[in-house]
């Protein structure tokens, strides 16, 4: 049984302990708008537990797969959608890594988190560098790839890419500032934030053209339209998390100053938040047209309206930090109810395709 | 949905919550320790420093414990500051802070650990953090910022830098004098505001 379900387990699962792991973070900021929200720290540690252990659980028949069955996770590789989702697993240790920065020095002391948080970014940058080369080498040499093959699923690698930085600037903000590994992280998180923007951009134009040409996928593929909203939402965190580490580094970080490009940092999170903000209402609509059509069937993939919306508010309670605060609070707290609801729907919904044995029966 | 899928789903779901309430029961009901003494009130003994019509007080509590849920208690320097606008017209302040503890030691305030200590601090303070990066002051106004650094381990001396103002920082210095913490010196320091 072990070995029937390490044969089939794909690569999409990372999603799981992805759309898990990033409530913690939605919980942490909520639980500082006010007193009264306090427990919600601790609620989000629960999330954290329950996401490590899911990223243990399921990171061990992930990687037995790769020395017991080559040929599937070769055929998975080549698969215009599932060779996607690889890099969720990579993701996953920046989240982890993320979530011990900001939850870590609670369960074990600022020291122990600061290094284990580090540990995560080296695993999980080698780890999107490398899937990041393999899949696109695979993408560019694959004669079968074709129109309607775009979906946005092929956001993820451009996403896995920015998600580094968040973690490098988290890193960069208390612990790490003004250390020899300052540098290296800052170096890392930039080449990694222009790999993430640039790919978004290329990658994007080509799932566009599919969507205006070729028409909208089918119905298991209607889940993954929610990435869209997560490279915009993860520059976002990314620049304010750099701002607060430039902020760290007492007003100047690698000849960046504080003062002078804090208001740049300001607009432009503001704008690309505004961009994530006008995605999910696109989302809203696209999924009401699914469901006219009664083409939204319970998949696996619905884990993909997990993670981008969590980063979308993640992204609010960050920018409520620097900006317009009475109205973003509010929205925060109303979001992070809503990310609630949504993952315990997918959760539920995973137990019930698990049950209809689908886990078996991968769809290609 | 088989009534043991329904099981499998309400566990999952529930998880985080079963372990974050008894968390948080346990830490405000006072049952992991938590000890800290007071060192400085600037407040009731005037020593608060005034720049451009801003008041900066701080209280200062130097052995703040916070025991991690797996590790041993560690205890941390913690300041409270309070920023008072004594113009006719709203300030907005964007403050930052390190500790240097000489010859070689610098670093930055721990957002993190302050997180986990606010709700102490409030309680012992009765006022309330403001997190924001920037905020607002209203004319004779007063908000107010905890700090938190990692104490070194054989301290004998430091200093704060609280960035506020574009064009100089407050230093705060402390030093051990039988076994108690003196603040002895308050300064403000000229920045370097040009472009080179």
């Amino acid at each position: 049984m072990f070995k029937k379900i390490i044969k089939n387990f794909g690569p999409e699962w990372g999603a799981a302990v992805m759309g898990t792991a990033a409530i913690c973070i939605t919980m942490q900021l909520s639980s500082e708008v006010a007193r009264p929200f306090s427990p919600l720290l601790y609620v989000g540690l629960g999330f954290y537990l329950l996401a490590t252990a899911m990223f243990i659980a399921f990171l061990i028949p992930w990687t037995l797969r790769f020395f017991i069955y080559p040929e599937e996770v070769k055929k998975d590789m080549r698969h215009p959608i599932r060779g996607n989702f690889f890099p969720t697993m990579p993701i996953c240790f920046i989240l982890a890594g993320t979530g011990t920065n900001k939850l870590g020095p609670i369960l074990f002391g600022p020291w122990f988190a600061y290094h284990l948080s580090m540990v995560f970014f080296f695993l999980g940058a080698i780890g999107i560098f490398i899937f990041g080369f393999l899949l696109l080498r695979i993408q560019f040499l694959n004669k079968d790839v074709r129109l309607e093959h775009a979906n946005f699923s092929w956001f993820i690698p451009p996403v896995s890419h920015l998600i580094i930085p968040v973690l490098g600037a988290c890193s960069m903000d208390v612990y790490w500032a003004e250390t020899s590994l300052a540098p290296v992280l800052f170096v890392i998180s930039m080449i990694a934030l222009g790999v993430g923007v640039l790919n978004f951009l290329f990658v994007g134009a080509a799932i566009w053209h599919r969507y205006i040409y070729h028409g909208m996928p089918q119905g298991r593929l209607a889940p993954p339209t929610m990435i869209g909203l997560a490279p915009t939402a993860i520059i976002v965190i990314f620049l304010v998390k750099f701002a607060q580490a430039i902020e760290a580094s007492h007003g100047s970080l690698f000849g960046i100053n504080f003062i002078s490009v804090f208001s740049s940092i300001k607009v432009i999170a503001a704008a690309f938040w505004g961009f994530s903000f006008w995605w999910l209402i696109l989302v809203a609509i696209l999924f009401t047209d699914y469901l006219k059509r009664k083409d939204h069937p319970l998949v696996f993939g619905w884990w993909a309206y997990t993670f981008p919306f969590e980063a979308f508010v993640v992204a609010t309670g960050l920018l409520a930090k620097c900006m317009a605060t009475r109205f973003l609070h509010p929205m925060l707290i109303t979001l992070n109810i809503l990310v609630v609801v949504v993952w315990i729907i997918v959760v539920f919904g995973t137990i019930k395709w698990l049950e209809s044995g689908a886990f078996f029966k991968p769809q290609h | 949905m088989k009534v043991r899928s329904l099981i499998i789903a309400l566990v999952i779901v529930l998880t985080p919550f079963i372990i974050g309430i008894p968390l948080f029961l346990a830490r405000s009901s006072g049952r992991i320790p938590a000890r800290a003494h007071l060192s400085t009130d600037t407040r009731k003994t005037d020593n608060g420093m005034t720049y451009k019509g801003i008041k900066i007080d701080w209280t200062f509590y130097p052995d703040w414990e916070h025991k991690p849920l797996f590790f041993h208690a560690e205890e941390y320097l913690v300041f409270m500051f309070y920023y008072t606008n004594n113009n006719d017209y709203n300030v907005s302040v964007m403050p930052s802070y390190a500790f240097v503890s000489p010859p070689s030691r610098r670093y930055s305030a721990n957002e993190e650990v302050s997180m986990y200590i606010e709700d102490g601090v409030e309680k012992k303070l009765k006022v309330e953090d403001q997190t924001p990066i920037t905020f607002e002051i209203s004319p004779n106004a007063t908000k107010h910022y905890i700090v938190t650094f990692e104490k070194p381990h054989s301290l004998g001396n430091f200093y704060i830098d609280v960035d506020v103002f574009r064009d100089v920082s407050l230093r705060i210095h402390y030093r051990k004098r039988d076994d108690k913490w003196e603040n002895y010196k308050n300064e403000w320091l000229d920045k370097y505001v040009g472009r080179g």
